[in-house]
């Protein structure tokens, strides 16, 4: 069943430009054009890379890496990133919280043996973590796929997916649902902006890969716009009054059409727990036992 | 106001400079500064803890027989055997930090069955912080005497490519 679940994603993904044809929002805009060529600021679909430079949730210090282009032999070292950044509104609980998520990334960078970093464990991301792109190029990308009554976005890391129902229904109370990883979402159109809605989260999840927590309380908005034919704006804002005094706001993440990488095949990055934990043990950990760890 | 936040031992430096902006309370502007240098210009990239589990500014020369290749994601992974100077045999093992993908787009020229089961390799490498570890950061290869490309931040390899296919 789920094979075939999958099997039909995937045949939509393939047909996208046949079922975008046929997504249903009450009035669609004319077609605007810019100096890219023709688009449609409510299709969203297609393989996005992150060139933002955030690869946290937010803004946060520590949280960029201009490295990416060097690693791949493409540009020489970075000298300099200056960019303004914030820390987050956090509660003392969230403060608490925050301090023992040990982070194998950014400023507070500790060896995984010592750390306590869910993918580690290949635990999901969850949806934030997700939508941050937050690995390096050319793995910073997601992939968006519209039906006419979903949306469907993937992460080729984790190979991952989460679904946003289109089809008018109401977000489910909070105190309706079980919390799940992705959570559970509902979209819709406010003008040329895509506007995400989601609740039920399970608070194992990061929301970065510098430890930024959650609780299973935290309600999502995410705001899409097609800002013309190669570019896809978001800006996500969390609700989470236990961990965070006001609701906290990530930096804009900016995606670009990655026109070629979508036609190539599909890279198929599993989290695979056998070769994972192997790897933690003899390599990560030194191939050491326990009493020989730091 | 510059603070260190994290300095490797290696010739990789990465370290945080937070000014407080006039008037702006929590606001802060980073800079990020980098000095990479030395072995492949082996940069503190924070991909899953790497520049804090190995020392960059160290490398160990080892040779031994291939046990296990793997050519997974996000780290591709070779185990070998070392035999000591008094005949024991060691199980090391060692992780290459560009992903597949990243090794194609860097045309390193080789790949997943480059490197089999059997295979004599010298691996230089970063060895692990914890002493007595087994395991170490390749940066470079040479597998039945061909030399290989490991790292990043190395320049395209050079010449015909080795044997193997993405």
């Amino acid at each position: 069943m789920r094979q075939r679940f999958l099997l039909s994603v995937i045949l939509a993904g393939v047909f996208s430009p046949i079922l975008i044809a046929q997504t249903a929002p009450t009035e669609k805009p004319a077609k605007a054009k810019d100096k890219s060529g023709a688009f449609d600021p409510h299709d969203l679909s297609g393989k996005w890379n992150r060139v933002s430079p955030f690869q946290s949730y937010s803004n946060v210090p520590g949280g960029a890496n201009e490295l990416q282009a060097y690693l791949l032999g493409q540009a020489p070292a970075p000298q300099k990133l200056d960019v303004e950044t914030a820390e987050a509104p956090f509660t003392p609980e969230g403060k608490a919280k925050f301090d023992k998520n040990i982070p194998s990334y950014g400023r507070r960078i500790t060896a995984p043996m010592l750390g306590n970093d869910p993918q580690a464990m290949c635990d999901p991301w969850g949806v934030p973590r997700m939508l941050n792109g937050q690995v390096a190029g050319p793995h910073a990308t997601i992939e968006i796929v519209q039906l006419p009554d979903r949306m469907f976005t993937f992460s080729q890391w984790h190979h991952d997916y989460r679904m946003v129902w289109t089809d008018g229904r109401p977000l489910p109370k909070l105190e309706d649902v079980e919390p799940r990883w992705n959570g559970y979402s509902v979209g819709k159109w406010e003008g040329d902006t895509f506007v995400v809605n989601s609740v039920g989260f399970d608070d194992r999840t990061w929301l970065d890969h510098n430890g930024y927590p959650h609780t299973d309380q935290m309600r999502l908005e995410e705001r899409y716009r097609r800002l013309d034919a190669d570019t896809l704006e978001l800006v996500m804002t969390i609700t989470d009054p236990q961990y965070y005094s006001k609701p906290f706001r990530s930096d804009t993440k900016i995606w670009k059409l990655d026109r070629e990488g979508g036609k190539a095949w599909d890279e198929q990055i599993y989290c695979v727990p056998s070769e994972e934990f192997k790897f933690n043990k003899l390599i990560r950990d030194g191939g050491v036992g326990k009493e020989q760890r730091p | 106001m510059l603070t260190a936040l994290y300095t490797s031992t290696g010739k990789a430096i990465e370290s945080v400079g937070i000014r407080q902006a006039e008037g702006s309370g929590m606001r802060k502007h980073l800079i990020v500064c980098l000095i990479a240098g030395g072995i492949g210009g082996a940069p503190a990239f924070a991909h899953h803890g790497t520049s804090v589990t190995y020392q960059t500014d160290k490398t160990i020369t080892l040779t031994g027989t291939v046990t296990e290749f793997s050519f997974s994601y996000p780290h591709p992974q070779l185990y070998f055997d070392v035999k000591d100077a008094d005949g024991n045999i060691q199980h090391w093992g060692s992780e290459f930090a560009p992903t597949p993908l990243m090794m194609k787009q860097m045309n390193v020229g080789w790949a997943r069955d480059t490197i089999k089961t059997g295979d004599t390799i010298t691996i230089t490498c970063n060895p692990h912080r914890v002493p007595g570890s087994t395991a170490c950061l390749a940066k470079e290869l040479i597998v039945n005497g061909k030399k290989l490309t490991v790292g990043p931040g190395r320049p395209p390899a050079q010449g015909p490519p080795a044997q193997g296919k993405e």
